[in-house]
This record gives C-alpha cells, sequence and structure tokens, in this order.
C-alpha cells in the first residue's frame, strides 16, 4: 500500500498530527497511514495490558476489569469513528446514531441465538450487521439528506428514539423489554470465546479498531473523502464543482452506520444480551460527545477523545468513591461522589466546551477553517434564515 | 366513539397540549435568534416546576385544594409571577455563562454545553428534592368540574388552556408590536445587520433567554398543578417533544411553535384512545419525520429558500 | 427525609455540597470503624445508583449496608469482618448491562469477594449470570423478577449454561406474584372486569402478563389493556383512563412501580371519575407508608383509599416494624421497596459465610462454599422477609404472597390476608 506523495495530499494529511514524535519519524508515518496507525494501535495495545499490572491501576480494579474496560472502550471509539465520518468529515449532525448501534446488535441477536434458531457465525455477522446499519442508514438517509444543517439533526433525533421504541415494542419479534439472551460467542478455530474470557475479545478489538482506522484514513484521504469535507466546508461551491452532493452525503451516512453495526455487532456478541434499554438517546449524545471533544475530523484525536470520555464515565466517576476512600482528604473523602455524578459529568462538559470548543486534538484543517471563517458563520446556512426568518 | 368521549379526548389534549406549547415556545425563540437546540430548556422547565412546588409547600404551606376563588386567584398570580420570573432570571444566566462565551465556537460547542447544563439543573433539584417524585399540593378541588356534552371538564383544565391562550397572545404581541419584539426579529434575521443598525445583541438575547425561559417555568408551574407529581427527570423527555413541537410548527415561528404543542397532546391523547399509547412517542417521531421530508419548513414556516 | 442543602448557582453549589455532605457522607466504607483487626472479607454490591435510578438503587444499597454494619458491630461473622464493595451500574444515569457485565468481572477477579447483592434491573442480571456463575460467585438479587433469569426460555436454554446455580433471588418471580393477584382480585374481592395498565418494564410487563393469564383462567374478563412507558414519571394516563371508562371495568390492575406513575396513574383515575374503583398492584407500589416522599401512598395521598397491594413474603414475621424502625434510625428516611429484601439476602450471605468459615481453606475455597451453602435446597435461612430457601433454580421456594390494603387515615398499609401459591 503505498500512497501517493502529492502535495495535496500532504496537505491535507498534515492536519491530522500524530499525538507527539520526532519531526522526521512524524514525516514518515504521516507518509504511511496505514503503517502508522498499525504501529500506533499494537503499542497502545501492548501498552494498556501491562500499564494496569502497575501501581496505582492494579490497586484500583483488577486487571481483568481493565480489559473489560479497555474492550468496551473500544466499542465506543468504533461508534465515534464512525459518527466522525458524518459529522467531522462530511458535516452532517446525526443525533440518533445509537439506532444503527441498535440495528447491528440486534442484527447479531437474530443471527446468531437460540431465540431465532439461527447460528450464523460471528465472523460474517460483523459483515452482514454492518450493512444491516448502513441500509438504514441510506433508507432513512435518501428521503432527508437533502434538508440542510439542523434540520437533519432533528429527524436523526426522531429515528434515534422511534428505534428502541419499535425493539421494545415489537414483543413477538425481539422479546420486547426483556431483551434477547444467551446470544452465541463467537468461535475461531474451534476455540469458543467465553464471557469471562476478556482477552480474545479485547485483541479482536484492537484488530477491528485498526482496521477502521486505516479505512477511514484512506477513505478520507480519498476523492470521496476530499469530497465529504468540500461539502462540509461550502455544499454550494462542491455542487457547482460537479460532486453529486446527495451520493456523497449518502455515503458518509451509509459508512457510519455501518461503522456503527459492526460496533452493535461485538457489544452484543461479548455481552451473549441485547436489550432496548441500551440504544437510549444517552448513548447518541455520550458519542457525539466523544466527537466533538476529542477534535473532529481528527481520526487519531475521535479515539483519543472516545477512550477518554468512556473512562471517565465508566470509571473515574464511578472510582472516586474508591479513590478517595484509599486517599484520605479531608471532606472529599466523605463526599458520596455516586451521586454528584451527573453535576460532575455536566461541569466537565460545560468547562470543556468553554475553554476548547474546536475539542482537544482538533484537525489543522478544521481548526484552519474555523478560524478564518467570519465569526458565527458555520459551514451550512441556517434553516432559520433560509425560511426567509426568523420570529414572526 | 360516543361523542362525550370525543369531547373529554379533546380537552384532555387541549390541556395536555398547552403544557408543551408553552415549552415550545421558548424552544422555538431560542432557536430562532441563536440556531441552538437548547436541550437545557427541558430542564429549565423542570425547575419551574419544582419552584412553584416549594413555594407553595414552604412559605404556604398548602397541603390540599383552596376552596375560595378570590384566595386561589392570589396564591396562582403570586405562584406565576415569582416562578416566571425566577426562571426567567435562571435563563439569562445560563445564557449568559453557558451559551454566550461560545457565541462564535463550532455549532456544535453550545449543543454539547447545552446538554452539559441540563445535566447540571438535574442534579441540582435531585440533590436539593431528593430523587423520588414529589407530590404537588392539588390547589384545584378536583371536584370543581361542569359539564358539557356529556364530557366532564374540570375549572382546572380550562384554567390551564386559557392560561397559554393568553400567554402565546401576549408573546406575539410582544414580539409582533413591541421595540424590543422589533429587535427580537430582526437580530434572528440577521444578527450583524442589527447590531449595525444599532441593536443591542447581548441584551436582545438575554431578553429571549429571560422570556422563553419564564414560559418554561409558566409550563413547570401547570404541569404541578395538572398531574400533582413532579420528579427531577420531567424535563429530558417533555423538552424533547416540546422541540418537536417548534419544529412541526416551523422553527422560529411562535404561533407554529403553539399549534405544534397542541398537535402533540392530540397525537399523545389519541393514540392512548385507540388503545396504542405506548407507540406515542414513536408516532410523535414518525410524524416529524414525515412533515420535514414533505414539507421541511413546517407546517406554518415558509418555504425553503434555496441559498444563492 | 434527606438532608438538603438550597443553594441557587451551581458554581455554589459544589462549594456547598462539599460542606453539607460532609456529616452524610455514605461512601464504600459502610463496615465502619473495625479497621486493623483480624480477617476481612468483602461482599460485592452491584446496583443502579447515579442519575434517575438512585431512587431505586439508594435505598437498597442501604439495606446491605445496614445489615453489614450490625454484623461488623457484632463482632462479625466466623471471625471475619465484613467489608463492601458497591459498584454503580448506571451509566449517565441509566441502568447499564455493559456497565453491570464490567462490574461483576471487577468482582469475580477480586479474590477477597465471596458473594454479591444485586442486580437490581433484569437484563443486567441477563448480563451478569453468563460471567458468575461459571466463576461460582453467589449472587442474591433483592428485585429481579423476570421468569427467564433462573428458568429455561422458550429454547430450553438457561442464563447460567451448564453451571451449577449461583445466582438466586428472594423477591418472587412473576409467575407467583401475578396469580396471587388474580385470585386476589376474583375470588376475594369479587370483581369479574378489569382494566389493566404496565409500564412496559420488564417488572411492571412481565406481573401484567401473569395476571392477566390467571384472571382469564379465573373466569374474569379484561376489559382492556394498555402499556404505558414511564421511565421518567412525565406520562400522562388521562387519555388511556378515559377510553378505559366506556367499558365499565369494575377494577384496574397495575404492573409497575411508584416510580413509574403507581401513584399517578391512581390520582388521574380520580381525575376521570374512576377513584372509587379498587386499584391493584404488586410489590412495586407497596414501598412504604404515606411519610416517605415519593411512596405510592404519598403520591396517592386520599386517593389511595381502596388501593390493594401485594408483598412476595408471608405476614407472619418475628418483628414486622423491627427493620423499618432500624432503619429509619439509622438513615432518617423509610426502608425502600426493596431495602428489606437486600437486607435479606445479606442475612442470607452471612450466615452462609458463618457456616463455612471454619472449613475453609482458603478465599476460593470459601466462595465456592458460600455459593454451595446457599444454593442447597436443605439449607433455610430466617431473614428480615422471614424464613427462605431456594429450589434447584435459585428462586425462593417461598410461595406465600401477602395482601395489603391501603388505610389512607393512618397512612400505612394494613395486612390483608395471605394467600398460598403452594396449593395451587
Amino acid at each position: 500500500m503505498t500512497i501517493q506523495d502529492d502535495a495535496e495530499r500532504r496537505d491535507l494529511s498534515s492536519g491530522d498530527r500524530m499525538p507527539g514524535g520526532l519531526a522526521p519519524v512524524r514525516g514518515f508515518f504521516e507518509a504511511h497511514r496505514s503503517i502508522s496507525v498499525i504501529v500506533g494501535m499494537a503499542l497502545v495495545g501492548l501498552a494498556l495490558p501491562l500499564v494496569v499490572m502497575l501501581p496505582p491501576f492494579s490497586t484500583f480494579q483488577a486487571g481483568a476489569a481493565w480489559m473489560n474496560n479497555f474492550t468496551l472502550a473500544g466499542v465506543y471509539i468504533l461508534l465515534a469513528l464512525g459518527l466522525n465520518i458524518v459529522v467531522g468529515l462530511a458535516g452532517l449532525l446525526d443525533l440518533g446514531y445509537a439506532a444503527f448501534f441498535a440495528i447491528g446488535s440486534y442484527t447479531y441477536a437474530f443471527g446468531a441465538s437460540p431465540f431465532s434458531g439461527l447460528h450464523i457465525p460471528f465472523w460474517p455477522m460483523l459483515l452482514i450487521g454492518a450493512l444491516m446499519a448502513a441500509i438504514f442508514g441510506v433508507l432513512l438517509g435518501a428521503p432527508t439528506l437533502r434538508l440542510r444543517g439542523d434540520y437533519l439533526a432533528i429527524v436523526t433525533l426522531g429515528f434515534g428514539e422511534i428505534v428502541p421504541i419499535v425493539f421494545k415494542n415489537s414483543d413477538t419479534y425481539t422479546r420486547g423489554t426483556n431483551g434477547i439472551s444467551s446470544l452465541y460467542p463467537p468461535d475461531l478455530l474451534g476455540y469458543r470465546f467465553s464471557t469471562i474470557e476478556i482477552l480474545p475479545f479485547y485483541i479482536v478489538m484492537l484488530l477491528l479498531v485498526t482496521l477502521a482506522m486505516i479505512l477511514i484514513y484512506r477513505l478520507q484521504e480519498s476523492r470521496l473523502g476530499r469530497s465529504w469535507m468540500a461539502i462540509r466546508e461550502d455544499e454550494l461551491a462542491a455542487a457547482s464543482n460537479g460532486i453529486n452532493t446527495v451520493t456523497t452525503k449518502l455515503l458518509a451516512f451509509a459508512l457510519g452506520a455501518s461503522t456503527a453495526g459492526l460496533a452493535g455487532v461485538f457489544s452484543s456478541a461479548k455481552l451473549t444480551f441485547t436489550g432496548p434499554d441500551q440504544f437510549l438517546f444517552t448513548v447518541s449524545f455520550t458519542v457525539l460527545a466523544m466527537v466533538v471533544l476529542g477534535g473532529m475530523g481528527n481520526i487519531w484525536g475521535v479515539a483519543l477523545g472516545a477512550f477518554i470520555l468512556y473512562m471517565i464515565q465508566s470509571v473515574l466517576l464511578k472510582g472516586l468513591n474508591q479513590f478517595f476512600d484509599a486517599v484520605p482528604v479531608p471532606i472529599l473523602s466523605d463526599i458520596d461522589f455516586v451521586q454528584y455524578q451527573f453535576l460532575l459529568y455536566g461541569l466537565a462538559l460545560v468547562s470543556m466546551m468553554l475553554l476548547r470548543p474546536e475539542g482537544l486534538f482538533p484537525s489543522k484543517r478544521r481548526r484552519r477553517e474555523l478560524h478564518t471563517a467570519a465569526p458565527g458563520d458555520d459551514a451550512a446556512a441556517t434553516p432559520a434564515q433560509e425560511a426567509g426568518g426568523a420570529l414572526q | 366513539m360516543e361523542l362525550s368521549v370525543l369531547v373529554q379526548q379533546f380537552f384532555n389534549a387541549l390541556t395536555l397540549g398547552s403544557i408543551y406549547a408553552l415549552i415550545a415556545l421558548g424552544y422555538t425563540m431560542v432557536y430562532g435568534i441563536i440556531e441552538l437546540i437548547n436541550f437545557a430548556h427541558g430542564d429549565v422547565f423542570m425547575v419551574g416546576a419544582f419552584t412553584a412546588f416549594w413555594l407553595l409547600t414552604v412559605p404556604l404551606a398548602l397541603h390540599g385544594s383552596v376552596d375560595n376563588p378570590v384566595l386561589l386567584a392570589g396564591i396562582l398570580l403570586l405562584i406565576f409571577t415569582v416562578v416566571m420570573v425566577f426562571m426567567g432570571i435562571v435563563g439569562v444566566v445560563i445564557e449568559r455563562f453557558a451559551y454566550r462565551p461560545l457565541r462564535n465556537a463550532p455549532r456544535l460547542a453550545p449543543l454539547l454545553t447545552a446538554i452539559g447544563v441540563s445535566f447540571i439543573l438535574q442534579n441540582i433539584i435531585q440533590v436539593v428534592f431528593g430523587s423520588s417524585p414529589r407530590r404537588t399540593p392539588q390547589i384545584f378541588g378536583n371536584d370543581a368540574r361542569f359539564d358539557l356534552l356529556g364530557a366532564s371538564i374540570s375549572f382546572r383544565g380550562v384554567f390551564i388552556f386559557l392560561l397559554a391562550l393568553g400567554l402565546i397572545f401576549a408573546l406575539q404581541a410582544f414580539v409582533g408590536r413591541t421595540r424590543l419584539g422589533r429587535a427580537m426579529r430582526s437580530t434572528a434575521q440577521d444578527r450583524e445587520a442589527a447590531q449595525l443598525m444599532g441593536v443591542n445583541i447581548n441584551r436582545t438575547i438575554a431578553i429571549t433567554f429571560f422570556i422563553g425561559s419564564a414560559l418554561a417555568g409558566a409550563g413547570g408551574v401547570v404541569y404541578g398543578l395538572h398531574f400533582g407529581q413532579i420528579g427531577f427527570t420531567i424535563g429530558f423527555s417533555a423538552g424533547l417533544k416540546a422541540f418537536t413541537a417548534a419544529v412541526l410548527g416551523g422553527i422560529g415561528n411562535t404561533t407554529g411553535a403553539a399549534l405544534g404543542g397542541f398537535f402533540i397532546g392530540f397525537v399523545e391523547v389519541y393514540s392512548g384512545q385507540f388503545g396504542l399509547f405506548r407507540w406515542s412517542e414513536a408516532l410523535v417521531f414518525a410524524v416529524l419525520i414525515l412533515v420535514l421530508v414533505f414539507r421541511p419548513s413546517g407546517l406554518l414556516g415558509q418555504p425553503l429558500t434555496e441559498r444563492a | 427525609m434527606q438532608r438538603h442543602v438550597r443553594f441557587a448557582a451551581p458554581l455554589a453549589a459544589v462549594a456547598l455540597i462539599l460542606a453539607a455532605c460532609s456529616g452524610t457522607g455514605n461512601g464504600n466504607n459502610a463496615s465502619g470503624g473495625s479497621a486493623g483487626s483480624g480477617k476481612k472479607v468483602t461482599i460485592g454490591v452491584d446496583l443502579p445508583l447515579s442519575g434517575g435510578e438512585a431512587p431505586n438503587g439508594e435505598p437498597t444499597v442501604k439495606g446491605v449496608q445496614l445489615a453489614v454494619k450490625e454484623a461488623n458491630a457484632n463482632g462479625g461473622v466466623g471471625g471475619y469482618q465484613i467489608e463492601l464493595s458497591i459498584k454503580d451500574d448506571a451509566v449517565n444515569g441509566v441502568h447499564n448491562p455493559d456497565q453491570g457485565a464490567t462490574n461483576v468481572t471487577e468482582l469475580v477477579s477480586n479474590e477477597n469477594v465471596i458473594a454479591m447483592v444485586g442486580p437490581y434491573n433484569s437484563n443486567v442480571g441477563a448480563a451478569e449470570i453468563p460471567i458468575t456463575a461459571p466463576a461460582g460467585l453467589l449472587q442474591c438479587s433483592p428485585a429481579n423478577t423476570a421468569i427467564s433469569l433462573t428458568k429455561p426460555d422458550a429454547e430450553g436454554k438457561l442464563l447460567r449454561g451448564d453451571n451449577k446455580v449461583s445466582y438466586v433471588r428472594v423477591a418472587a418471580s412473576d409467575d407467583f406474584q401475578g396469580p396471587a393477584l388474580a385470585v386476589y382480585l376474583h375470588d376475594i374481592l369479587k370483581k369479574n372486569t378489569v382494566f389493566v395498565v404496565d409500564d412496559t418494564e420488564t417488572y411492571g410487563k412481565g406481573l401484567a402478563d401473569e395476571f392477566v393469564k390467571k384472571f382469564e383462567e379465573l373466569g374474569g374478563t379484561v376489559t382492556g389493556r394498555q402499556g404505558v412507558p414511564n421511565s421518567d414519571g412525565s406520562a400522562d394516563y388521562t387519555s388511556v383512563l378515559t377510553a378505559a371508562k366506556g367499558d365499565n371495568p369494575e377494577a384496574v390492575m397495575y404492573g409497575g412501580v411508584t416510580t413509574t406513575g403507581g401513584g399517578k396513574l391512581r390520582n388521574q383515575m380520580a381525575d376521570v371519575g374512576m377513584g372509587d374503583l379498587p386499584y391493584i398492584g404488586g410489590d412495586g407500589i407497596v414501598d412504604g407508608s404515606a411519610q416517605t416522599d415519593g411512596s405510592y401512598l404519598n403520591l396517592a395521598g386520599e386517593n389511595a383509599a381502596n388501593s390493594f397491594g401485594s408483598v412476595a413474603a408471608i405476614h407472619d414475621i418475628p418483628d414486622p416494624e423491627g427493620f423499618a424502625n432500624k432503619y429509619k434510625t439509622e438513615y432518617n428516611e423509610d426502608p425502600g421497596a426493596y431495602s428489606a429484601p437486600a437486607y435479606a439476602c445479606t442475612q442470607i450471605i452471612l450466615k452462609a459465610l458463618e457456616a463455612s468459615a471454619s472449613g475453609a481453606t482458603d478465599m476460593k475455597d470459601l466462595r465456592a462454599k458460600v455459593r454451595a451453602y446457599v444454593a442447597d435446597g436443605g439449607n433455610s435461612f430466617d431473614t428480615v422477609l422471614g424464613p427462605v430457601s431456594f429450589d434447584e433454580n435459585g428462586d425462593t421456594s417461598q410461595k406465600i404472597i401477602s395482601m395489603y390494603k391501603a388505610d389512607t387515615s393512618a397512612g400505612d398499609w394494613v395486612f390483608d390476608q395471605q394467600i398460598d401459591l403452594s396449593q395451587k
């Protein structure tokens, strides 16, 4: 896999910096995206299990629990990477992204559970789940993608609300509120994955994330990726330059959805269970927060943002009590932090946005857009203005 | 369906729709002027409901119905005034500290901030009032009702509907006829041009938040009066439905938002009538999607013009 | 009643919270001050504790903490002091099976954990049992009622797979409580027609399903049924009730808990002129006296007259008031619906620990012995819910349901009679 060294491409990719690294090394990795992703993920994948064996991490929770957390963080990284295609690259706001996660998850439940009587192996199910989600993405996107800006956001929000309700109320086909349990775990060459052996899931997740990152990098630097960014920056200009905006946006929507479908298949296979309460608005919103927080458009940034936010939600906020019980600090040790999780999370979101609205690791290109654009003038004109304006 | 049931359900829908309409007005105003989906708005409504609860139970120490009509009117006037002013101030404070610094930031930043504010408001109410639902005093006696075409209509419901109608018309008059209203409309249409014409943008936006939040506060009071029970989680889905109402009506259009609110009230009530209540939320959103696909500017919005 | 601080602005809030909580903190160290002396074991807890789930999880975890505190104050159990490892399975304020799975993974891999209490939600249980069963970690759920957690599903699959029973529950599964309500309404209250509302959640819907099945079997008629999702408490029942009123049901049955609308439904029945009809529900509405904020009797007030509720335990326990009083003394509030079951779960684990402590070679062995002792149907446990033992699936063998009637003048539930399902 060689990447041509043409000037424009270099300019595009230089926006997405590796965190850290020396200049010549960086130059090499920027020219060889796939290698950099493989090396980076291999290093991270090796480092994480080792780091948690050391104090203070090892005293905090057991290695297996950490590995479980990392694997689930991987699910959110996949989700964030997929949503990044839609929101970060193509500039389409999707507030119901969890719906595609749900579709992937239920696809696996239908394909591999005693409930349906089918047992399609996990590996093809990954593709089938991604495909199903993509189909629904196209079905939703085709009539709605011509809507601009926030109207699309609202339609997706509605879709995100409808999907779990349908799964919940269709008792005969989904076992309703109880969810579908006893899903078959993955098999590989005679080895059967089990819910108590985390490591195989962790490795599969590492591979999935690596693969997704490579594909998304290549997409981003392809003609399609450039079309997305062109649409994001100025849809009308993009259209007049011969880009088929509807197809291009539809592809972004479908690819984003398929990544969520993939995550859904993995997550339900790991949990051996899926139910309608797992895909509520909070999931869509959490993933969106991950994308924005990490820095829209920057693949490594989004992945890191997802990892950090997942760890804050699922480990840090839950562990504050334990931490302050172990490390006595006057006053702090007496607080029951569980009660204030929402407050802390809300404050964290507000303050992060106030201090760094472009995200922790914004792509250079994106930042340039934001800083050269006139204040308040975002990518697309606002519907209210288009609608001839405002308060009547 | 018998006529009496039809009338009764129609009335039920008007009452429920009034609450959604009051919340939707604030949504549509804020969206109209700064294009922000203010996810915290539903929680402003919720805080309004708790403020009224506190006023009724602590300073007024009321627990049952108030049968003297003069006294009842006085209490209502007091509650609505205090809650609306207080929530207006809360709205202005939120705008000042959470949204104004982000006015020129990427579009998504204030959206996430709004959700952050929503979490903060919920957690504060949870800590102050506890996490279980609370009983609000039913100051309207349940026997205060009259018959209409075989349906039993409560004065409470009539009051709620008339109040919502009154506030909607007052808002119309304010936005359409006053100098401040004109400033709001011009800011919504083109912020920079308005500024050049001497409109104080910050003040205009703050006033928009004040009015929108005050109306949500009124919605909160009404909610408590009507349902007799509130909890710190009631804001989110009510807000979501109200926002849907605003979009249905044509965002930025106050009449449309009010009508959208009533429309959602009708969808919910009639899905209950026909045994489909568990699908009502899905129905509301399905209607929303259909309306946006076939008439993207909403029911009362002007047709979408192609950007030049 | 909790101690409250009042404040206006979020920033001021933080400072005040710090101050207000220094007196009431209830962090993980419920075991109290006996640290440093002797051997320790840990009991795990997994419940939804944050956000909208707090009213479910908080009073439940306090039940566990109370039992452990008492045991430690009495010098521990079997030579051990008890510690708790409390996990929250709510993420962003909603119970989350993924988080539950992570939590039990952590508990399973901590060798000091000999057993655990939880979870609260059946779908969390469905994600946890496949992890705890192969590890042989005893789970005692105070609240799960979904039939599928312990019994084979329609396809004959068990959640625990081929492993031995490691999950037990003190709540009667829906196939007991629902029929008991049907028998009571039909045979004792002599009502032949009923309108059914459920909250579309696992507990409520399951209860209503089983109720309907039995009520129709007894010859009664269900005039209508609607699911009203109300997890955030904002649903309006008037339309559903107005529609139901036309069929003139003689009673209304509610499958659900108070937080998903039990009290509001009753109040709105009065609004539409159905306030005089009998109203019957499961233990989800028998959740304390009218003095408890947010309990059914508190929310329904005067409208609670003519309400009936079941509790899946025999009424004739040694000291019915004792637990409520102890709890109130400790926490200055009334117990929640699942405080006593959580306390009972803890009692069961402690009894098993006492019986197993001397014979165990190491912690791993102790965990295995505790599981085996609890799962053994021959062992009976004296709990705050009365004597409990578990059948071959880990379900409570207690087949007696007690019926209570609301007394609005006293503001409390009054025992009416017991229904013994072992004869049916």
